[in-house]
């Protein structure tokens, strides 16, 4: 059978409803389900990724040509984040095999397999009414597995990602009647093709309602105040989905609308200002956090809004720069939630405070936030250094001097948070005796990530040959419309 | 085949082989660190410099390594000196935990140094430049204790804000020249807008300046150096921080040259060393710790090479290469016996340790030419740098800044002599009385520097020759000298071997006639065995007059200490802190309130769209 | 052997020797002069040869250690070796020794390394005394080398050299002396020797009465010995440098006793009427108005 995109929903799907019955049978049938997905999805992405940075494979689901029917478009782009979320999905379900162990472990992986769907749906869809419905799922698997522990903490932060993740539906489901009403069409290609049919005023609304609704996902300030609470009440492994996975699935349909409907000078001006606001106000709260998940979190939306700033420039150079930053961000922000988590359960206690002298109790997972914590502030011989460097590059390009010294000043400041935190786990003191060991699965996934990191970092061409065709991609509306409505 | 690459590949591989052997072989991570340090040594030396060029192509960016005259100078002076610490490390470290981790950084230090310096291309410059900051990091903070760790916070926020400057000027550069390589850029320079110019030439300068502890930048230097380990702390200070020199002084002539305002760069960077010589030699007056008061001095010295570089004439940059290397050899020897002192008694507070001398007298022996040389007394290296920077001031008619500078180099007799006094002279302390000699393997570093120093004060020419050469790379810049005399450019020469012929003929029919007269009669007797107006200090008395040493020194300097820039920056820092503080509170933690930022944030895009999106609704 | 080096052998011989006899001359002389301004009548001139002569031959019976073996032999290496590379007498090649033009840069350096050997013979004898003394000489040192750097710096840039011979020359004729040719620098300079010399105002380093002559206390016998003898030679040596930059320098030996003479004076003179200043008090003295003198003689050569 010839692997075709819609596998990558599909199958996710399919587990996600498979793995309750599977349940009954075998808890370890559970855990192996999605270890099976991801590494099916990945020999798909072997498959289709190098066709895809060709030419967008264009498919049609249930029959109907475009615009009318539903499309999938598994161009550059969507190719590049598809595989990101391919790995990191798949070391994200590694190191859950031994860090999920608080029953009911198949709503778990059934929540997980579901937000998996949702994400790639948003990636993948070429419809407008379409990509709510996968950002429905993300959303409503993102709450509960928010909630996944049960506790007070944690049901109060899905409650106020609920709330605002409301907003963000309903803001975006208007937007999408604003559209369809004056130009008949759900067609993410067939609306950039008609866009001049909608009057500036609603269009005005509808850019509005975009960029608030998918700015909540996309943790633009300031709508993201569900964020810190989220990451860090729900369990490590989940914060690693949000920050690895959702977020860049919400920050792409933004950027996806915003570049094929809007793109003008002033909305990328706003882009960019949003970016700088979100980066320097996260990384400030960051560095006042005593908990080392929400720091994490804040580090997250700081690194979101370097991103965004990226995306803001709009050059081909600023966009492959920040396609390589978002990669970069979910490897080393899911290696940091993961050590993290086994830091926080070796130490019993969330607070930075109380993870003195860990590093030399648990050496291996201290050593991962270490290297973690050295690649996100964007040091070599690690991605991030590369990704953070190209950034500069294009923003120095755009001639905004201005832009350059803010966003290293917010670089500063991550540094300064993530060593305090760094140096707090070398902080000799005796520790007591602590038998629990990190298991291997959890080590084995943040080995697997350190090793792409470093990797990356020491080799970056390799990631590097795909960014241009998945930033022209994604900058050329044009090619867009062509591909989509073939 | 000896390449850049094979270097740098041996260092870095080196590196994880030290940290694989301290977890199979005891002791194996020392030994390896020293082997492949050594090794290392030599291939730097065998490397031809003026090679050809090398290449690695990563993706879009290409990384571009050659041996210049330039580098070869710089690489030396690491190689050298890392071997050096790695050896003095070998026991000073013994029984420590952690062994691996270590020698690993420290290799890896040394490994980034060596890239720094033969870089061609600025990414690979800044790449070792960042491993360089975080390796050296990773060994400040190594004690674990909680105040290495605030010195070591406080050594990578500074540090990574001059990185950052570093970096803004290479994105600048990069996008006026669309090329990376220092070559192309050097040769565009000329033609780029004085705006950037100016902002290129005050980033790279600040950046490098944060490096080589330029005032005021330099406040991450005392605790950065007093926490790190002893062995570590000499190449430090020795050749670490000169990577900042290496980094200014091509600022200086590559890039500053060519601009139309490279007089006042010069005169603000000479300025601005000479008065890090001055104000870092009243710190390191009122110091009480050995390792501070030496980290101190550190800066101070590294003034006076900003000033020379500065001053852009033959002789001024040969003062400030001159002493770049000898500073080299002779800050390690000093942190080295500073270190000696800290095995053996524990402490380095001036105050506590006394009476060493005839516990140590190899060590003490290296402090004494240490001090000598720093001091800038003849014969020895000091000296020769020290004269040159002056002539060169003088020709300069730099009149002020000569004042300036002569006050450093005279109130730094004020420290060097406290600084051996205090750990080698006076009363000993009973708790030291069991204190002995260091072992070989730290006395052979600190012996080999010894000379080094002895034999460069007396054949400057030796050194002087590899300098001129870095000289021609920086520019077309002719200064003459022999191997034992120097010249300068009013005709006044110096000449060592007249010099160090009569001292050392003087000094040693002095020593005789000392030594000879009724040898037999006279005895030595205990330090406590002194004339106090009749009375005899008991055994539990300590009359060592050693704490406020300095006193009628600071009380005369007082109103210059008073101000202070790291009370300041730490205060910028504190309040910035809470500002931050503030700024968290947007995040009630409150769902209403992101629910209100929602809401607000519509109504204020709907109600702005005109102006922000230039849609009217 | 020619006979250029065969003077130049004798040349060595004789000039620490004569600077020894002046010098401890000299030491006799003040001794009488302070004795006359406190009405009293004070040794013999010669009282210094035979205190010097006697511990010489007095055998020395202890000694602390290596350091303070060696004090003494620093002390002399660097007087004896900053005469050498003074030009005692205006072209005489028997007095030349080794000075060629005459380093001014190199012999503030050279100056310094005797009292720095004093410092480490002095610290090794543990004796708290020779400790404070040192820390206020030092201190002191930094005071007065300010106005006297300056001085040197606005003579050195108004004539283009660092080179004392070079200096002597444009001294031709009684009207060029340095004095009159750049009287601030002059000032500066002999406000600078007065601490130079350790007389009152300026002799907290040594202070008798205070910490019992402070440096000097714990060494006898030889070690004293070598000590005056080396003081007498470097006061000698400091003195026919000051001769040389700001009095012309000098043809014969008659001249240079009667200038250095006359310039000793000056301190002598001020030390004998004036009471001890503290440390820091005497820092700031040559901080204020030596400096400022020395500002100008700068300011008058630049513009």
């Amino acid at each position: 059978m010839e692997f075709s995109p819609v596998l990558y929903i599909a199958i996710p799907l399919f587990a996600a409803f498979l793995i309750p019955l599977l349940g009954k049978v075998s808890k370890t049938l559970v855990k192996l389900t999605p270890g099976i997905v991801f590494l099916y999805l990945s020999y798909g992405s072997i498959l289709l990724f190098p066709k895809a940075m060709e030419k967008p494979i264009v498919q049609v689901v249930a029959g109907f040509k475009p615009p009318f029917g539903i499309s999938l478009y598994y161009g550059a782009t969507a190719a590049f984040l598809i595989t990101m979320v391919t790995i990191v999905g798949f070391v994200i379900w590694l190191y859950s095999y031994k860090f999920i162990i608080r029953e009911p472990i198949e709503k778990y992986y059934m929540l997980f397999m579901m937000l998996i769907t949702g994400s790639t749906g948003i990636l993948l869809t070429g419809d407008m009414f379409n990509m709510f419905v996968f950002l429905e799922i993300t959303s409503i698997a993102a709450y509960s597995l928010t909630a996944f522990l049960r506790d007070k903490d944690g049901a109060e932060a899905a409650f106020k990602y609920l709330l605002i993740g409301s907003f963000s539906s309903t803001f975006y489901l208007l937007s999408v009647m604003i559209i369809y009403s004056y130009t008949g069409t759900l067609n993410f290609a067939d609306i950039a093709g008609k866009i001049d049919l909608i009057p500036p005023m609603a269009k005005g609304f509808v850019l509005v309602l975009v960029l608030v609704g998918m700015g909540i996902e996309a943790e633009m300030f300031p709508l993201n105040g569900w964020a810190p609470d989220a990451y860090s009440q729900a369990p490590s492994p989940v914060g690693a989905v949000f920050g690895g996975i959702v977020v860049k699935a919400g920050l792409y349909a933004m950027i996806r609308i915003v570049f094929l409907f809007f793109k003008t000078p002033e909305v990328m001006q706003f882009l960019i200002f949003m970016g700088i606001l979100t980066l320097l106000i996260a990384e400030m709260a960051a560095m006042r956090q005593h908990q080392i998940k929400r720091m994490l979190a804040f580090s997250s939306i700081g690194q979101m809004g370097l991103v965004i700033i990226a995306l803001g420039i709009g050059t081909m150079g600023s966009t492959s720069a920040a396609l390589f930053q978002m990669f970069n961000h979910a490897l080393i922000k899911s290696l940091l939630f993961f050590a993290a988590g086994y830091l926080v359960f070796h130490s019993g206690s969330k607070q930075i405070e109380d993870l003195e002298g860990l590093g030399y109790d648990k050496p291996v997972t201290s050593f991962f936030f270490a290297v973690g914590a050295l690649a996100i502030i964007g040091l070599p011989p690690f991605s991030g250094f590369w990704s953070k460097l190209l950034i500069l590059v294009s923003v120095a390009k755009a001639g905004d001097i201005a832009i350059l010294l803010l966003i290293l000043t917010g670089s500063v400041i991550e540094a300064i948070y993530y060593l305090r935190a760094v140096v707090k786990l070398y902080t000799r003191k005796e520790v007591p005796d602590n038998v629990r060991r990190t298991p291997i699965s959890g080590l084995v996934a943040m080995g697997i990530l350190a090793a792409i990191i470093l990797y990356v970092g020491l080799y970056p061409g390799v990631i590097e040959k795909w960014l241009a065709p998945a930033a022209n991609n994604l900058l050329n509306a044009a090619d867009y419309i062509k591909a989509g409505l073939f | 085949m000896i390449s850049v690459p094979v270097i740098l590949s041996v260092m870095f591989l080196g590196g994880v082989l030290a940290w694989l052997a301290n977890r199979f072989v005891p002791k194996g991570a020392s030994w390896t660190a020293a082997i492949i340090a050594a090794f290392a040594g030599y291939l730097v030396f065998a490397l031809p410099s003026c090679g050809g060029e090398y290449t690695l192509a990563l993706g879009s960016i290409t990384l571009v390594w050659k041996s210049t005259n330039y580098s070869a100078l710089f690489a030396m002076l690491v190689a050298v000196l890392g071997f050096l610490g790695i050896l003095y490390s070998m026991d000073f470290m013994a029984g420590k935990k952690n062994l691996g981790y270590y020698y690993m950084n420290f290799l890896f230090a040394l490994g980034a140094m060596l890239g720094i310096v033969y870089s061609q291309d600025l990414v690979s410059l800044f790449f070792f430049w960042e491993v360089m900051t975080w390796s050296s990091f990773m060994l400040v903070i190594y004690s674990g204790e909680e105040k290495s760790h605030k010195a070591g916070i406080k050594y990578f926020a500074y540090s990574a804000i001059g990185a950052y400057l570093i970096l803004s000027a290479i994105v600048i550069l990069y996008a006026q020249s669309n090329s990376f390589l220092l070559s192309e850029n050097v040769k565009m320079f000329s033609g780029m807008s004085l705006g950037t110019q100016i902002m290129v030439i005050s980033f790279l300068a600040l950046g490098f300046g944060v490096k080589s502890a330029m005032m005021p930048l330099h406040v991450w230097a005392p605790e950065a150096y007093k926490e790190s380990p002893s062995g570590f702390t000499a190449v430090f200070s020795g050749a670490l921080s000169k990577m900042g020199i290496f980094g200014l002084g091509l600022v200086v002539f590559k890039f500053a040259a060519n601009t139309e305002f490279f007089v006042y760069v010069r005169e603000t960077l000479a300025w601005l060393g000479g008065l890090t010589a001055m104000l870092a030699t009243f710190y390191a007056v009122i110091q009480s710790d050995a390792k501070k008061l030496l980290a101190y001095s550190s800066i101070g010295q590294l003034g006076y090479i900003i000033v020379g570089l500065a001053l852009g004439t033959p002789l001024g940059i040969m003062a400030a290469l001159f002493l770049t290397i000898m500073h080299g050899a002779f800050k390690a020897m000093l942190f080295m016996s500073a270190g000696a002192v800290y095995m053996r008694t524990g402490t380095t507070s001036l105050d506590d340790v006394s009476g060493l001398i005839t516990k140590m007298p190899l060590t003490f022996l290296t402090a004494l030419f240490g001090i000598i040389s720093v001091a800038g007394i003849p014969p020895l290296g000091g000296f020769i740098s020290k004269w040159m920077l002056y002539q060169a001031l003088l020709e300069t008619n730099h009149y002020f800044l000569i004042i300036v500078i002569f006050i450093a180099s005279t109130a730094a007799f004020l420290y060097l002599y406290r600084f051996i006094f205090s750990l080698f002279l006076g009363q000993r302390e009973k708790e030291f009385e069991h204190v002995k000699e260091v072992p070989w393997s730290m006395l052979v570093p600190m012996m080999l520097l010894t000379l080094f120093v002895l034999v460069a004060g007396v054949f400057p020419g030796l050194v002087l020759d590899p300098i001129g050469k870095a000289m021609g790379y920086l520019g077309n810049f002719k200064a003459s000298w022999e191997p034992q005399v120097v010249f300068s450019a009013w005709g006044e020469k110096i000449n060592m071997q007249v010099i160090a012929g009569t001292i050392g003929t003087i000094f040693i029919l002095g020593a005789l006639f000392i030594g000879f007269k009724n040898r037999k009669a006279t005895r030595v007797v205990s330090t406590k065995d002194i004339h106090t107006a009749g009375e005899i200090p008991t055994e539990n008395e300590n009359l060592t007059y050693a704490v406020n040493f300095n006193q009628p020194f600071e009380r005369a300097i007082a109103p210059i200490l008073k101000w202070s820039v790291d009370k300041l920056f730490n205060l910028l820092g504190e309040n910035l802190e809470s500002t931050f503080e503030y700024l968290r509170y947007v995040y009630t933690g409150n769902g209403q309130t992101y629910a209100m930022y929602v809401i607000l944030m519509v109504v204020i895009l709907i109600l702005f769209s005109g102006s922000i999106f230039g849609i009217h609704l | 052997m020619d006979s250029s080096t065969w003077l130049k052998i004798l040349g060595y011989i004789i000039t620490p020797i004569t600077a020894f006899v002046v010098g401890v001359t000299y030491g006799g002389i003040v001794r009488v002069i302070t004795a006359r301004v406190q009405n009293r009548f004070g040794p013999p001139i010669t009282q210094n040869f035979w205190d010097i002569i006697k511990l010489y031959s007095k055998k020395t019976a202890v000694h602390h250690g290596l350091m303070q073996h060696w004090g003494p032999v620093f002390a002399i290496t660097a007087s004896v070796t900053s005469l050498f590379f003074i030009p005692v007498l205006k072209d005489s090649p028997l007095w030349l020794n080794n000075s060629f033009n005459g380093d001014i840069i190199f012999l503030l350096y050279m100056m310094v390394f005797g009292s720095l050997g004093m410092a480490l013979g002095a610290g090794q004898t543990g004796n708290p005394n020779s400790a404070i003394g040192v820390a206020r000489g030092l201190a002191l040192m930094v005071g007065y080398e300010v106005p006297f750097v300056l001085a040197l710096v606005a003579i050195m840039i108004q004539f283009k050299t660092t080179s004392i011979a070079e200096l002597m020359a444009v001294q031709d004729g009684f009207s060029n002396w340095l004095i009159f040719q750049s009287p601030f620098a002059f000032i500066a300079a002999i406000l600078a020797f007065l601490g130079m010399m350790h007389y009152a105002p300026f002799d907290v380093t040594f202070a008798p009465a205070e910490i019992a002559s402070g440096p000097a206390s714990e060494f006898g016998g030889k070690y004293l010995a070598l000590m005056q003898t080396s003081g007498s030679i470097f006061t000698f040596a400091k003195l026919v440098l000051f001769t040389d930059i700001f009095l012309g320098g000098a043809g014969d030996l008659v001249t240079l006793i009667v200038k250095t003479f006359l310039l000793y004076m000056i301190p002598v003179l001020t030390g004998i009427v004036n009471p001890r200043y503290r440390t820091e008090q005497a820092i700031t003295f040559f901080w204020k108005w030596p400096t400022v003198f020395g500002i100008i003689a700068i300011l008058i050569v630049v513009l």
